[in-house]
């Protein structure tokens, strides 16, 4: 639970003469983070350790409607000067201005809606140690951009949500073959706003169900008129359809996506890339909570999970691109996650990580923990 | 701290409901033209509901805190004191309003305070809204108590 300066989590019989406190400011602190211990099988790749993630959340409430939310996130411990690794980062930062349930307005630096990991990706939330390769290579989260949209849920109690956004586009020339369109995010800092790009998402849920359809529409040429012109030159334009399921001691999930990168070829002559025209694939994930076979009271959990990812950042190219069957991924991963309170998770697992052309294929053992509050 | 005193402490700062929306709940809940009497107990507020001599229920608003927003809610109870239903009154954050939707409220449904009330277990979660849904079962689990306690002790009859 978050901590709220003043006042912690409690419930009261609420007396009603209050209404004069309620416009009150107030400023709450949060925060989640993971540590991870990689150990790739094979000679000479010795064991990891990182402090992967350390990120604080601090939102603030100037009145009822108006209320500032950001994440502010250490990658990697530290970063130093003149070397490599690191990162200190703003993965969102926006401003909410309630209108009523059915739409709040936002702008500031915000998460595109697409996938589950992207805005959901607290350690606790997902199994695994890393997040799925897909939400790095296909999905590339933590996906941040500029713009402004609104949130809200659909009335009358359809179990309908909605958001949409304006951002700021992707970029051209930071697509690539390996790791698709996850280096053309701009993340906020001094982004091009040449190729205004839309995104957003329609979910559904139901309690133990949600089901979610997401979009990114948007240019990438910036103002390299030999990639693209116009506002919505050179576009990426990604569909994704995704669904969580919770019964008893089960849970499952699933996302695919497809994008197209109509002008890859364009891209590709521009920069000197072999960017895949089409980026698809998807995963598969089943989780057992073992706890329910042997303590049926405990309110810890112990899920045992299997996923399975297929997916392909070049899984058409355009002409003048020979396709690397190395980047048609398939990686399969095992382990389990114990979580004494349902925001705080250790974690382990074993990865196989196999592509098409049976290329570089290796294995990696995973263990980490996690937190969030 | 003891319940009591961090009752006063929260009170002083957690939002109210407005009074049409309790109205509105006290309505739905126990038809309309029902008798509402406010009774209280220590600090706390507690509404009973009759019709012509004969008890409907109690009710009591109270609030949890969301992800950085409290959430103010409504449990009532029967004479049994078995749940009636459980409402949200006001929701103020931008995510995990599904608390609010009827096929996750009607899972506290007819429970008393003698049952358990698990998120996972009895009570399932929804994904995206999971810190909405472990506040909100909290402080429904805790004022279902406090409820039965009262009406057990006679603190209100």
């Amino acid at each position: 639970m978050r901590t709220v300066v003043r006042w912690g989590l409690l419930v009261v019989m609420a007396p009603c003469p209050l209404q004069i406190l309620a416009a009150q400011e107030r400023t709450t602190v949060g925060g989640y983070g993971e540590v991870h211990y990689t150990n790739p099988t094979g000679p000479k790749t010795p064991p990891v350790v990182n402090l992967a993630r350390f990120v604080v959340y601090l939102a603030h409430s100037f009145d009822e409607r108006l209320t500032f939310r950001s994440e502010l996130e250490v990658e990697d411990a530290k970063i130093e000067g003149g070397k490599a690794g690191g990162e200190v980062a703003l993965e969102q930062a926006f401003l909410d201005y309630r209108l009523g349930d059915w739409i709040t307005l936002r702008t500031g630096l915000v998460l595109p809606p697409v996938g589950i990991i992207n805005e959901t990706h607290e350690p606790p939330t997902f199994n695994g140690v890393e997040r799925p390769g897909f939400d790095h290579d296909v999905i590339p989260t933590t996906w941040r951009e500029i713009g402004l949209g609104a949130v809200g849920t659909i009335p009358g109690g359809s179990g309908l949500a909605y958001r949409v956004y304006l951002v700021n586009g992707l970029r051209a020339d930071g697509l690539s073959a390996a790791a698709g369109i996850r280096e053309g995010r701009q993340e906020g800092r001094q982004a091009s706003f040449a190729n205004p790009s839309f995104t957003g998402r329609l979910e559904w849920a139901r309690p133990g169900l949600k089901i979610g359809g997401s979009f990114w529409y948007g240019g990438t040429a910036d103002t390299n008129a030999a990639v693209g012109t116009g506002s919505f030159g050179a576009p990426v334009a990604l569909v994704s359809a995704d669904a969580r399921y919770e019964n008893g001691p089960f849970a499952a999930r699933a996302v695919v996506a497809n994008i197209s990168v109509s002008d890859a070829q364009a891209i590709n002559a521009a920069y000197g890339k072999s960017v895949g025209s089409r980026i698809a694939g998807g995963y598969v994930e089943g989780a057992y909570d073992l706890l329910r076979l042997v303590a049926p009271t405990s309110s810890h959990k112990l899920n045992a999970f299997l996923r399975h990812e297929r997916y392909d950042t070049q899984a058409s190219v355009p002409v003048g691109v020979t396709r690397d069957r190395s980047l048609a991924r398939r990686i399969t991963t095992f382990g389990v996650t114990y979580k004494p309170t349902w925001n705080t998770a250790f974690k382990g697992d074993y990865a196989l990580l196999r592509n098409a052309a049976g290329a570089g294929e290796s294995e990696v053992l995973s263990l980490g923990v996690g937190y969030q509050f | 701290m003891t319940l009591a005193l961090a009752a006063l402490l929260v009170t002083a700062q957690n939002p109210a409901a407005p009074p049409t929306k309790v109205a509105g709940s006290i309505a739905r809940l126990f038809g309309p033209g029902a008798r509402v009497d406010t009774l209280r107990v220590d600090t706390a507020r507690v509404l009973r509901v009759s019709r012509a001599d004969s008890l409907l229920g109690f009710a009591a608003v109270g609030n949890v805190l969301g992800k950085d927003q409290p959430i103010t809610f409504l449990v009532a109870i029967d004479p049994t004191d078995r749940l009636k239903d459980v409402d949200i009154l006001v929701y103020r954050e931008p995510y995990g309003g599904e608390v609010a939707y009827e096929p996750w409220r009607r899972q506290f449904r007819g429970k008393s305070t003698g049952d358990s009330l698990r998120v996972g277990k009895e009570i399932r979660s929804i994904s995206g809204a999971t810190i909405s849904v472990h506040a909100v079962t909290l402080g429904v689990r805790r004022m279902l108590a406090e409820l039965t306690a009262w009406h057990q002790s006679g603190a209100i009859r």
